[in-house]
């Protein structure tokens, strides 16, 4: 309980400000600067841009993912992916951008620095990585942590996560965190240095505080309830969109045999031979196209996963909450009771029966000496608690009031995210659609045009334009208005 | 091998129907007098049931009574296949109206058949009788017996095949019901099989139960004779169209065969789909109750893949009911086009064991027989027959295959744009929700910031509607690859700036487009640098 909190000062500041004899220097505080600023005044438009082209930029991509082969700590062969990490800072105003600087991370690196924020920022809910090994894929990915296509998912979903860093308004001002996009060499040690580690709680003692904790926040309560279910309703959701999207390739994949059938048959017929042949072929058209029509699918899947491990994050925030409150409320009840002693020893009246009361009655009673020293003892340790309990109280206010900023960001960060992500679900969906209606049309159209004689589906053929037209003619007759 | 009842059964056939003193005479006069052509289904009922009791013992079909209905509401449920090559039509048949039999012996299925006609063979111009799956057998039995050198056509398969399937169960009526009208209409089209008399007998007799016993002994003798000269006779050589046609039928059925698998497996693919699909949608609504300004939308979705999932069981149902069936009579057909075959070969193997005979004996008697003559001209009317017949079904095939395919294709066109409908009501939901808190935002009059937020949702939300728009109304989406790097939105500036959508929108519009979105989606990715789709315009990514 002592060494939760043994440098507030410390822990409760946003960061180290200035980040200490670094060459670009400037430029680090100058990112905290551009993204707070384009957070807080919002730039409107165009126009805003002339405010802040003045400003230096960094641009952070992760633009590269390579297998590599090392050796651990145990001197073990390992096979690990590392990822590029390339950082632009881009001077708007007179050309001259480029300072391109690039070095190569590992996973296990990630790790460190998101552990680190998590440490030094309890109150923020940290961005979380994207999943250490695939989960609720649909069979055809395989789970293998080298396969390609997982390492791409990956690389984009590290990058992802450089830039909600550097885009949240605290973080982006973290010296490790600049040095992490920066410094290749030593980072770990620097890391280190700084000593997060002995400041993690424990999980046992979070646990602890779960259950013990007497006066909760209800707002945190709320907030944790919601994160247990967001959680479980994400998952759920994306389990069952795992087997949608099994059952949708099936139903696609099964159409690709319709093509091999249709040209074997086409083999034997005469006149319908052609017909078949097209129908076939656009059967296998359609068979192939699931294969895009998933892979655009897993990456809603992402950003749905993204929130998954949010509400992890989420509930780290109100977990370090809960501890506090818990320290707070120890606190308290200790500084309590050492009133309660004081005043018994004071009074020489015993309250309640106790130990001391009994040997106070055996042995008889000490010298007026000790009794004093023992009452001064007790009132230095009740200043001592009382001040302790004051600086709590106001770590914990200031705690809950930085928490609830973020929480409040972070809310409004994901209305708009997942809406965004619902609303390119839909025109994925309605692209898709439009897409496979197409495809029919066509392959109607052909058909036919092998078939001269029929003219009842022409209807659908004629069927497959009429939207379209008249979506063209609205468009025009909006913009002319 | 004519087997044929005596000749002037059809013709005495109705006539003998109305002298006989049937026991339920009356009534049905009666309602030949009320013209009632769709006679209330208790009474039909009642009336079955009492004709069952009197005739079931000899293991007979009620037999519907013949009353000539003159309803024009008839007329109206005849759909009249377009199809035919401007043959003219004198013959309308109909089956409908499946009625349950129940009793202590046995429950079975009839059909009623409606037959409307001008031809003199029939005595009335209409006629409507109460048939069950046993009368068609005998039916077709009767037609194979009677014009062996005709296609017969298929009739449903006696028992579903793999058959858990309730025999009772109304979907099972209904696809037999459409099988045997099917079954019908192909014998009324046939020029030849239209007019046989056991037909004409099936559509009018009050009870088809003289009739079939009638024609009891004769038919297990037939029976007996095919199969005696069934008996493995080798063909020295078929001919060559014969066999092309035979080795066409094996592979035909191999693949409809196939076919039909391919699409009992899909329809069991999509209902594990739908299956999916129903739990996929409410879990949008579970999560909708969690959230509050994202609640709306969620239950949109929610709503969205409902509607989805309704429109694929329709086109499951469609599925099962319209493509399955006129697989299953092809693969039926072929089958009875190999029989058919086979007969035609029997008929060549008497022929050449004649000409052999005749070949040896023929340095006694230098003239060939008279009844080898005769055999010769029945194979050849045979082949002929054949041949016709060959080259009705290849065109009903061909017909009946477009349109199957068509068909099929028109389904999903209409299923995906049920679907992309129920999506594209999703988008104005989910940025009228967002204008909608813009506004309120605005008139509370908060400060610079929301309102500067509020252009920038403002002009996103615009450039949304603007950009499912031009989804809407481009083609090209399917061009261009949305890869995951690129959001849509990404590549919808590419193309713009690229031209690509020149094909569907004024070059002006386009450039207008472009340039009032480039500002804002600047400005938007400077913003939004570190959200969840990574905005960047294109090109600037490093690498």
């Amino acid at each position: 309980m002592e060494q939760a909190a043994p440098d507030p000062e410390r822990l409760w500041q946003p960061a180290p400000l200035e980040p200490l004899s670094h060459p670009d220097a400037g430029l680090e505080s100058m990112v905290g600067e551009e993204t707070k600023g384009a957070r807080d005044e919002g730039p409107g438009d165009g126009t805003m841009t002339e405010n802040n082209f003045s400003l230096k930029k960094i641009e952070i991509s992760v633009s590269e993912a390579e297998k590599r082969t090392g050796r651990n700590a145990m001197n073990m062969q390992e096979t690990y992916t590392a990822y590029l990490i390339e950082t632009r800072s881009v001077e708007h105003n007179d050309g001259q951008s480029v300072l391109t600087d690039s070095l190569w991370r590992r996973y296990s690196e990630f790790e460190l620095l998101r552990n680190y924020l998590l440490v030094y920022y309890p109150h923020i809910v940290v961005p979380p990585l994207p999943e250490k090994r695939a989960e609720f894929v649909w069979h055809k990915l395989s789970a293998d942590n080298m396969d390609p296509d997982f390492v791409e998912r990956r690389r984009i979903g590290l990058e992802n996560f450089l830039l909600r860093v550097a885009s949240h308004p605290m973080l982006c001002r973290d010296k490790i965190f600049y040095l992490f996009l920066t410094q290749e060499g030593n980072w770990k040690e620097t890391v280190n240095e700084t000593g997060f580690q002995l400041k993690a709680d424990s999980r046992l003692k979070a646990l602890n505080a779960t259950f013990r904790v007497k006066n909760p926040d209800k707002r945190f309560i709320e907030l944790k309830h919601y994160s247990d279910e967001l959680q479980s309703v994400i998952s759920h959701l994306l389990r069952v969109r795992a087997r949608v999207a099994d059952r949708l390739y099936g139903v696609y994949k099964v159409h690709g045999n319709y093509g091999r059938v249709f040209s074997e048959w086409s083999a034997i017929e005469k006149e319908m031979g052609d017909g078949l042949q097209s129908a076939g072929h656009h059967m296998d058209v359609y068979a192939s196209s699931i294969d895009d029509i998933l892979e655009d699918e897993e990456h809603y899947a992402d950003q749905l996963k993204e929130y998954l491990f949010y509400a992890e994050a989420l509930r780290a925030v109100c977990r370090k909450h809960e501890l506090m409150q818990y320290d707070l409320e120890m606190a308290a009840q200790d500084l309590a009771s050492k009133k309660q002693q004081c005043e018994e020893l004071a009074t020489g009246t015993v309250r309640t029966f106790s130990l001391k009361g009994m040997t106070t009655k055996l042995f008889g009673q000490e010298t007026p000496e000790q009794r004093e020293a023992r009452i001064k003892m007790l009132e230095e340790q009740i200043k001592e608690g009382e001040q302790q309990l004051k600086s709590k109280n106001l770590e914990g206010r200031e705690f809950v009031r930085n928490a609830w900023a973020d929480i409040e960001r972070f809310k409004e960060q994901k209305n708009h995210d997942l809406k965004e992500a619902l609303i390119s679900y839909a025109v994925m969906q309605i692209s898709m659609c439009k897409k496979m209606k197409v495809e029919l049309v066509d392959s109607v159209a052909e058909v036919q045009m092998n078939k001269p004689s029929c003219d009842t589906s022409s209807i659908s053929r004629r069927r497959g334009e009429i939207p379209k037209y008249s979506v063209i003619k609205a468009l025009i007759a909006e913009h002319n208005s | 091998m004519s087997g044929g009842p005596p000749k002037a059964l059809p013709s005495t056939g109705p006539q003998s129907l109305r002298d006989m003193p049937h026991p339920l005479a009356g009534s049905s006069s009666e309602e030949a007098v009320g013209g009632d052509s769709t006679p209330s289904p208790d009474l039909l009922t009642a009336r079955s049931f009492g004709d069952k009791d009197l005739i079931l013992p000899n293991g007979g079909t009620p037999a519907g009574t013949a009353s000539p209905a003159s309803s024009s509401s008839l007329l109206n449920r005849l759909q009249l296949d377009d199809d035919m090559d401007g043959e003219t039509r004198d013959l309308f048949v109909t089956v409908d109206d499946p009625k349950k039999h129940v009793c202590t012996m046995e429950t079975y299925i009839t059909y009623r058949i409606t037959t409307k006609s001008t031809r003199v063979e029939f005595d009335l111009p209409e006629y409507s009788v109460r048939r069950r799956y046993q009368d068609f057998d005998w039916l077709r039995n009767k037609l194979e017996e009677s014009q062996p050198t005709h296609l017969i056509p298929p009739l449903p398969e006696k028992f579903v095949v793999k058959g858990v399937v309730d025999r009772f169960s109304e979907e099972f009526v209904e696809t037999r019901r459409k099988a045997l009208d099917k079954f019908l209409k192909r014998i009324t089209d046939h020029p030849v099989l239209s007019f046989n008399e056991h037909f004409n007998v099936f559509l009018t007799a009050k009870d088809l139960n003289a009739h079939k016993k009638q024609g009891m002994a004769l038919l297990t003798r037939v029976g007996e004779s095919v199969k005696h000269v069934a008996g493995g006779y080798k063909l020295r050589n078929r001919p060559l169209e014969f066999a092309a046609i035979g080795e066409y039928l094996d592979t035909f059925a191999l693949k409809l065969g196939t076919i039909d698998r391919i699409a009992q497996r899909i329809i069991k693919e999509e209902i594990e789909y739908l299956v999916e699909l129903r739990e996929y949608g409410p879990v949008y609504s579970t999560w909708s109750a969690l959230e509050g300004e994202l609640a709306e939308p969620l239950e949109g979705v929610s709503a969205c893949i409902g509607n989805c999932s309704t429109a694929l069981e329709e086109l499951t149902d469609d599925m099962t009911e319209d493509f399955l069936p006129v697989l299953r009579e092809y693969i039926l057909y072929s089958d009875s086009m190999k029989s058919v075959l086979k007969k035609r070969d029997q008929v060549q193997a008497e022929y050449e064991t004649k000409l052999e005979a005749v070949a040896l004996k023929k340095e006694e008697r230098p003239k060939v027989p008279a009844d080898v003559e005769k055999c010769q001209d029945r194979m050849e009317c045979f082949n002929a027959d054949l041949k016709a017949d060959m080259e009705r079904w290849q065109n009903n095939k061909r017909q009946d295959f477009r349109q199957l395919l068509m068909g099929m294709a028109d389904k999903n066109i209409q299923y995906y744009e049920k679907c992309l409908m129920a999506w594209e009501s999703i988008i104005p939901l989910l940025q009228e929700k967002q204008e909608a808190k813009d506004d309120s935002v605005e008139k509370k009059g908060r400060n610079a910031k929301n309102s500067e937020h509020t252009v920038l949702t403002h002009r996103i939300s615009s450039f949304v509607t603007e950009l499912s728009l031009l989804i809407k109304a481009s083609d090209w989406v399917p061009h261009v690859h949305l890869s995951r790097q690129r959001s849509p939105r990404q590549v919808i500036l590419g193309s713009l700036e690229a031209g690509v959508s020149r094909q569907t929108l004024p070059t002006r519009l386009c450039g207008r487009l472009a340039h009032s979105l480039r500002p804002s989606l600047q400005s938007r990715m400077l913003l939004e640098g570190g959200k969840g789709d990574a905005f960047s315009p294109v090109g600037t990514t490093p690498g």
